[in-house]
């Protein structure tokens, strides 16, 4: 359902906020990378090139139709730095679905982060944007990225070898996904 | 790419275009609850067969992505039509192609649909250069599960309740074959190497 939520969101310790003017080189410090880019859709990003993708995203902070976004800024609480982004489109709103994204900066991998920024947008995409099922895909060789859906209870419903071209090279692609029961079951077992 | 030769003989069918003519024999199987409870658009009269009978009377050659072949499974002999099959060519850049199909199901577990498919899989890949063919299916279609594990496609997907369909949550599995895991074409021997297209 429509969805504005009040910024910012908490977690333990972690704050996920709207992107600003001001986060230009805190964005580019990482999409920037090579490594980073790897397996996104998007190449390694010009600094004017973040600007510009700060600037629709000042925008894309709640659901109002199909295809909206909420892409969000991912804060230490103690420290002012961004340690990456989170994101959730609505995808469809007949069948209630939506998919995440994320990307943290390498310096700050290993720690957590991405997990419990990730599942603070489960909590939202399944309470308040009441969706029905959450997907999320990687590339199969991006080894980090499925182990964090495995933590979050996803599980894979896909496993494309080979079904389009990525980067020059043939793709392989896995879809993982959660239902909201799924969602429900995992948060009250604790 | 020489021009494709229909109809296609199997063991014991005849794979060939629609005709005007065939609007009756679709419509014994194509409105029974059994074929639409699978179908994308319902079809459940026949004036909505004729509407798909015209389409499918165009769908003869695969010139540009997007195109659908697709051809009547007409029994050797009695000349009865027995099902449809059809493949669509639904991206260039990565050869890719969707195989679909329909059976009279007093017709099916006769093995026409494995020899029709067969027949269509080695058109796909000697003839159009296929890469990669998917099928989807829905998860309770048992008979197509089984004829796709039949012929070796494997597994890729199982999405659950990931859209409504016909008013129900769905549960849709997706096949796929790559040209390299086809068994060697029986049509065709001694294939001369070709550069692929990628």
């Amino acid at each position: 359902m429509a969805l504005h939520p009040d910024y910012p969101l908490l977690t333990a310790r972690l704050r996920l906020r709207p992107f600003t003017r001001g986060d230009v080189d805190a964005v580019h410090a990482y999409r920037g990378r090579e490594d980073v880019a790897r397996y996104l859709f998007d190449p390694p990003l010009s600094r004017d090139e973040c600007a510009l993708a700060i600037q629709q995203r000042s925008t894309q902070t709640g659901f109002l139709e199909e295809g909206d976004r909420i892409v969000l800024a991912v804060e230490k609480r103690d420290d002012e730095g961004i340690v990456g982004e989170v994101s959730l489109i609505w995808r469809s709103v007949e069948a209630r679905q939506g998919e995440l994204g994320w990307i943290f900066h390498p310096d700050h991998h290993g720690r957590g982060y991405a997990t419990e920024a990730t599942n603070a947008m489960l909590d939202l995409g399944f309470g308040p944007a009441d969706l029905h099922r959450i997907f999320a895909r990687c590339d199969a060789r991006n080894v980090p990225s499925w182990r964090l859906m495995e933590r979050l209870g996803m599980r894979r419903e896909a496993h494309f070898r080979e079904h389009a071209r990525f980067k020059g090279e043939w793709d392989e692609e896995f879809y993982y996904a959660i239902l909201r029961d799924e969602w429900l079951s995992l948060r009250h077992s604790g | 790419m020489s021009s494709l030769r229909l109809p296609i003989e199997t063991d014991h069918l005849v794979l060939r275009p629609f005709e005007r003519g065939d609007l009756e024999a679709v419509c014994r199987y194509h409105v029974l609850p059994t074929v639409q409870r699978y179908v994308e658009r319902p079809t459940r009269y026949h004036e909505d067969v004729a509407k798909v009978i015209s389409i499918m009377r165009d769908q003869v050659e695969l010139h540009r992505p997007g195109d659908t072949l697709t051809l009547a499974m007409v029994r050797k002999g009695d000349h009865a039509l027995v099902g449809q099959v059809s493949l669509r060519w639904s991206d260039a850049t990565a050869s890719q192609g969707e195989l679909r199909f329909a059976i009279d199901p007093a017709e099916s577990g006769k093995g026409y649909l494995t020899q029709a498919l067969t027949a269509l899989i080695d058109l796909a890949f000697d003839h159009f250069r296929i890469h990669r063919l998917m099928v989807r299916c829905d998860g309770r279609s048992h008979h197509s599960v089984k004829l796709m594990q039949k012929l070796g496609l494997r597994l890729e997907a199982h999405y659950r309740e990931h859209a409504l369909f016909q008013g129900e949550w769905d549960e849709e599995l997706h096949f796929a074959l790559l040209d390299r895991e086809w068994r060697p074409s029986a049509q065709v021997v001694d294939l001369p190497v070709r550069g692929r297209v990628a």
